[in-house]
């Protein structure tokens, strides 16, 4: 008994086709066992899929949604992986985003797509929804959204802006210590030089003693 | 989810000021999306549950400011339940206004469009800045710079719109706890 649900947004459609997995007892409109999917992205050639497929698509634009919205874009996706996301800045326009899927088969070149921020957007909305339909119960592990380290946030200010305070002071501390160093040293007043060691004199001649 | 959370007792959410800071501004975002923004609040308040926590204008307007660029600013921090309701707000408008925000992010609508679009959105949150932030602080002038406002307000459509409906709770939580650069 094959069991279908369809997730859309605006440019965005994703089809889930599988099977209820009645041995783990889930309800008939449960889809426990992947059979395959369909990603129709307006504009774009219709993807398919295994469950490994969509696990990686969730597992990569999910994360990058994530870093967008903090403000970080970065690349997601291992190079020998199947799906990677990068931003891409274009020429004159604002950004976009480049999804690669690389396929199974042999010989087959990745196909590249080009979102937006709107079809980019429909699909991370596309996602979630998928994520968080209690018909599907697919057993996907994904990671728990974690706020981000200082390390990883320094890195959306330019480099030139995050060296400039200490390259400041470091001149700053540099100059007054070379015109501190110009200053001259006040002169220690010289100590009042010994006098010639005292020679005890012996009297020449006894002292008489007084009557 | 977001619900299970209201239920926690009470204590600090670990949102950074600078994290109430970015909530409160696309709240106001929100304002200048939509007209009747600050009625949709509180009616939307009330379909989500939280008529405790914010029973009229007042008490959410006293939640908002303990942003530290607002002109009325509140010293303190705000409970996790306190947060996770303005957050579930701020999602479920978001999802709302979503058609909107797509619009503007939209690189298939006619140029001239978008920059209308854009402009008028600009005129509109210009305007609530004004009204009500401190002029003085350094992030309500770059808000307000013709060069560094534009990126600043595509940050805040971004935010609403990755984090927009149930699915963007944790995600939109989780960017506003980031530690401060």
């Amino acid at each position: 008994m094959k069991v279908s649900h369809r997730f859309e947004q605006t440019s965005c459609r994703l089809r889930l086709d599988g099977l209820p997995d009645l041995s783990a007892g889930q309800a008939e409109n449960v889809i426990g066992i992947l059979s395959g999917w369909q990603l129709a992205l307006a504009g774009h050639t219709e993807l398919e899929g295994k469950r490994e497929h969509l696990l990686a698509l969730l597992d990569v634009v999910l994360p990058y949604a994530r870093h967008l919205l903090s403000g970080v874009p970065r690349r997601f996706g291992a190079d020998a992986g199947p799906v990677q996301i990068e931003p891409v800045r274009e020429s004159g326009a604002g950004r976009c985003h480049r999804l690669r899927l690389f396929s199974s088969q042999p010989d087959t070149p990745p196909l590249e797509l080009s979102l937006d921020d709107a079809e980019l957007s429909d699909l991370v909305r596309c996602l979630d929804q998928l994520r968080l339909d209690p018909r599907v119960q697919l057993g996907f592990k994904l990671p728990a959204e974690r706020p981000l380290p200082k390390r990883e946030i320094l890195e959306r200010i330019p480099l030139r802006q995050r060296l400039f305070s200490p390259l400041a002071a470091a001149t700053a501390l540099a100059v007054t210590a070379s015109i501190s160093l110009m200053v001259p040293l006040p002169r220690r007043p010289t100590a009042p030089s010994p006098s010639p060691a005292a020679v005890p004199t012996v009297p020449l001649s006894p002292a008489e003693p007084n009557p | 989810m977001a619900q299970d959370r209201l239920t926690k007792p009470d204590r600090h959410s670990g949102i950074s000021r600078r994290g109430l800071e970015r909530l409160d501004l696309m709240l106001l975002t929100v304002e200048a999306l939509d007209l009747n923004g600050g009625e949709a609040m509180l009616s939307m308040a009330g379909q989500l549950g939280f008529n405790d926590l914010f029973p009229n204008r007042v008490e959410l307007w006293k939640r908002r400011c303990y942003n530290p660029l607002r002109l009325a600013c509140r010293r303190g921090e705000l409970s996790e339940p306190e947060t996770d309701a303005l957050i579930s707000l701020l999602c479920a408008l978001a999802d709302r206004l979503y058609p909107m925000l797509r619009q503007l992010l939209s690189s298939a609508e006619p140029a001239q469009v978008t920059a209308e679009r854009w402009g008028l959105f600009q005129k509109r949150l210009d305007e609530l800045i004004r009204e009500r932030l401190n002029p003085r602080r350094g992030g309500v002038q770059k808000l307000l710079d013709p060069k560094e406002g534009p990126a600043l307000r595509l940050q805040l459509i971004h935010g609403l719109a990755f984090g927009a409906g149930r699915g963007g709770f944790d995600r939109l939580k989780a960017s506003l706890m980031d530690a401060s650069a």
